[in-house]
């Protein structure tokens, strides 16, 4: 076990890998009443193509997140029930990238660490069981349809890659779940529910040591699983469509942007990349740029308009959200305000500013057990470092910014994602 | 953590909870005003238009500035709605102070900046400056015509509106779309005005300070306040119906939204609250209960099927997202399951599990400054007394035949049913 301090975030890390591989992180967090663990696979929707022991798989959309569901069933009964016996509030999530199991507790953490590493490393799934849940994923899926917030950004990928499995929504679709059986379950539980593919995360008042003994305990002893993933034929920088539209019961337009970013760097240099990405955004059309503060102004954008930077395996885009009367006037905007900033460069004063905010901002997400334990799940899976973030900002330049502005933000990458009112409706 | 409660002017409240564990620093100010048609919109809109530009920082850009400077604080304007109570106002957040330079003095900064927000506001002959006005009026007609965008949301906005027509706890938060148009840059001014002498003041601090110190730049920041006689609020449980309102709409959905409005008559002030709480967590509240193991997991009605108790309001509402054709099914069940709880069906698991749980989320309710502050504010403003921990301490304490009773007391008041079919929705 090893020991990191970040005196200048006041935390301490405690990391471990195991001999099966699994990688383990606590991270002690004294006067909290609530302890928490996250258990998480490097499995997400998009990984539906893949080897196993030499054999190449491809199942059917939708699978991880059915896994999900599926996972919390065992031969002792329903998990998320033996959990919550004892207080604990469990759940989970799936996520383009990720499936993620954890829970929070106040008592038992022990007890409930082994409920927890248990169910999800060991797969029980009959033809009824998954049978029953097709209904209740069929009716999930029909309430992310009907939300247009949902369907903004999904049509926003559909049109951004020509590939990518990305394309797809996160949950599949009520025809691609038919084609779910047990056998496809079992299959993609051993490819990707292996330790040597899992991150566990702790945070709270805990012992670390009891933490590793624990996990040395439940899991399987030797590592296996996924050799081999395909996302399809390589990107391309252009995008397949520039705009994509769809009528819903919303009261005003409400858009996505998003620039296509085909590739980004490994490792740790990944990490610096979307740090940038998020500063950039801001300088562009975040809060605190001028241009935000024009659009709100002139009545185009609203306090519910957002920005941001995400990354998901090798892909990255640079979004910006929000509703409006007139989406495309905030894209000309957006792409008028990039090629000034590409001329005259990136305001010195304004990226100082952005910088000390952002660094003040991530230091507070670290209260977050939640965050904080996705965050590192996510660096461990991408190979870098997430407390390297201070040192990161300190060495961002405005001319990094002014570059990946000029690299990113251009038309021939843009997608425009519009939810229209429906006619005839105000 | 250390609770001090301090009164820093007439009816001006500040409540500290005191604690070093965050790296997150928070203070709200909230005016405590009657929940009603006349000042809703009123309400709602000063807020918003006051966080447009104040003496210390006179325009958004100038204010994002500020905020950045000082480690990407945040300033949100507020409007919640607990009870016949709208709590309006701003919430500010920041990094605790271990984290800056030893010349940079956050916590004096944020009450300043907080003080000429609430007083110092940007004027024009006298009034708010109407672009500023008009600007964020268009911004909170578009909050009100949204809430249809998130059906689940809606549905249960729709359910409340129904099962309280004609009551004031039926009035939304945001007010009225036709009440927001006719507020002008003179009546919104005239109102504030008024808000500032007569309303009664909630501040309240989580994290790490000097409680002196804090006093003392609240106190400067607030200076010039004007107090005058002030304006009564109160939460009241409300009547129990004689029958059964049901209301229906329809949109071009592939899902349905069934929502239940039940009465209890059981608030925070009641000696059976720790009973209600723990019959609504075995009937709906958690993923052990009634609703999510039968109507979910048994049936597959839904993906979720849930009931949440309104400590202020002594309402039990309960949301799910069925089929269409399942609509009879699910309405069915749900009512079967709180027959149940009404015949005392109801498991030593289930009681022990739902009480480990509250008890549970009680305890870490004190992790997260956030929380904290929407609790402490809400035991202000319902007239509560008792802390988590007692709280606690009495859910230990209830019984089966207690719940048992709790679950008759229950009556349904509302139904209000958002479904499919439609090719075009009202709003």
């Amino acid at each position: 076990m090893e020991k990191r301090e970040f005196p200048g975030l006041r935390e301490t890390v405690y990391t471990e890998t195991l001999p099966n591989g699994l990688r383990i992180r606590v991270v002690p967090k004294q006067g909290f009443s609530k302890m928490y663990a996250f258990f998480a696979t490097n499995f997400g929707s998009v990984d539906t193509s893949f080897v196993l022991d030499g054999k190449e798989y491809t199942s059917p959309d939708g699978v991880a997140h059915y896994l999900e569901h599926k996972m919390f069933d065992t031969r002792e009964g329903n998990a998320l029930q033996l959990l919550s016996r004892t207080g604990a509030s469990p759940n989970a999530f799936t996520s383009y990238n990720v499936t993620a199991y954890y829970f929070s507790c106040t008592d038992f953490f022990e007890e409930n660490l082994r409920t927890l590493l248990s169910f999800v490393s060991e797969g029980y799934f009959t033809h009824e069981s998954v049978e029953k849940e097709r209904g209740i994923i069929a009716q999930e899926i029909k309430m992310y349809e009907d939300n247009p917030g949902s369907r903004v950004d999904e049509n926003l990928f559909r049109a951004m890659y020509l590939n990518h499995p990305v394309r797809v929504p996160i949950a599949g679709t009520v025809e691609s779940i038919q084609a779910i059986t047990p056998q496809v379950l079992y299959d993609c539980h051993r490819a990707f529910y292996d330790p040597s593919n899992m991150v566990l995360c702790v945070a709270g008042d805990v012992d670390p040591q009891r933490v590793i003994e624990i996990a040395r305990e439940v899991l399987p002893k030797e590592p296996g699983g996924v050799s081999g993933r395909n996302y399809g034929p390589q990107e391309p920088d252009f995008v397949k469509q520039h705009e994509i539209s769809e009528e819903m019961d919303v009261s005003m337009p409400m858009f996505a942007i998003g620039f296509k970013c085909p590739s980004i760097p490994e490792g740790q240099e990944r990490l610096r990349h979307v740090l940038m990405g998020d500063l950039a955004a801001e300088v562009l059309c975040g809060e605190s740029s001028a241009l935000y503060q024009r659009l709100y102004e002139e009545g185009v954008i609203d306090s519910g308009f957002s920005v941001g930077y995400g990354a998901i395996k090798g892909l990255a885009v640079m979004s910006m959200s929000g509703d409006s009367d007139d989406p495309h006037r905030v894209l000309s905007a957006i792409l008028e305000e990039a090629q000034r900033i590409v001329r005259e460069g990136v305001d010195e004063g304004l990226l100082r500013r952005l910088v000390r905010s952002a660094l003040g901002r991530r230091i507070r997400g670290l209260d977050s057990f939640d965050g904080l334990c996705y965050q590192l799940a996510l660096s461990e899976f991408d190979g870098y470092d997430y407390f390297a973030f201070q040192q990161i900002y300190e060495s961002v330049t405005a001319e990094d910014i002014r570059q990946l502005i000029a690299r990113e933000v251009v038309s021939e990458q843009a997608v425009l994602s519009v939810i229209y009112p429906r006619k005839g409706e105000e | 953590m250390n609770k001090q409660r301090i009164e820093l002017l007439p009816g001006v409240f500040l409540t500290v909870l005191h604690t070093d564990k965050f790296k997150t620093n928070c203070l709200s100010l909230n005016l405590l005003r009657p929940l009603c048609r006349e000042e809703a919109s009123l309400n709602a809109l000063l807020p918003d238009v006051l966080l447009r530009g104040c003496k210390m920082c006179p325009d958004m850009g100038a204010i994002s500035r500020w905020l950045d400077e000082r480690y990407g604080a945040g300033a949100q304007a507020l409007a919640r709605k607990m009870g016949e109570v709208q709590a309006i106002g701003f919430f500010l957040d920041y990094i605790d102070e271990d984290f800056v330079q030893s010349e940079e003095h956050l916590t004096e900064d944020i009450c300043r900046i907080l003080g000429s927000f609430l007083m110092e506001p940007v004027t024009e002959n006298g009034v708010f400056r109407r672009d500023y006005v008009e600007s964020e009026r268009a911004n909170l007609i578009n909050a009100i015509m949204s809430q249809i965008n998130d059906k689940r949301t809606y549905a249960m906005t729709r359910l409340r509106e129904t099962m309280f027509e004609g009551e004031n706890f039926g009035v939304s938060k945001y007010g009225k779309r036709e009440d927001v148009e006719s507020i002008t840059p003179e009546s919104l001014y005239a109102h504030y005005r008024r808000v500032l002498e007569t309303s009664r003041i909630e501040i309240i601090f989580t994290g790490k300070t000097d409680v002196e110190r804090l006093c003392g730049y609240l106190l400067a920041a607030l200076k010039d306040l004007p107090r005058g006689e002030l304006t009564p609020v109160s939460t009241t449980a409300g009547r129990i119906p004689d029958h059964v309102r049901e209301a229906v709409d329809s949109m071009d959905l592939t899902q349905a939204q069934l929502t239940m409005g039940f009465r209890t008559g059981i608030t925070g002030k009641s000696e059976d609250y720790p009973a209600m709480l723990l019959m609504n967590g075995i009937f709906g509240g958690g993923i052990n209960s009634k609703l999510f193991m039968n109507v979910r997991e048994k049936l597959s009605l839904c993906y979720y099927a849930s009931s949440g108790m309104d400590r202020f309001k002594g309402i039990m509402l309960v949301s799910s997202g069925v089929d269409m054709d399942k609509l009879e099914t699910a309405r069915e069940e749900i009512l079967r399951q709180l027959e149940a709880c009404r015949r005392g069906e109801i498991t030593e698991e289930e009681l022990e599990s739902t009480r480990s749980y509250l008890q549970s989320a009680l305890k870490t309710n004190e992790d997260s400054p956030y929380n904290m502050d929407e609790f402490w504010l809400g035991q202000q403003v319902g007239g509560f007394t008792y802390t988590p921990s007692e709280l606690s301490e009495k859910l230990g304490l209830v019984t089966l035949e207690q719940i048992q009773r709790m679950a008759c007391n229950v009556t349904l008041d509302t139904i209000y049913i958002l479904k499919g079919g439609a090719g075009n929705g009202e709003a």
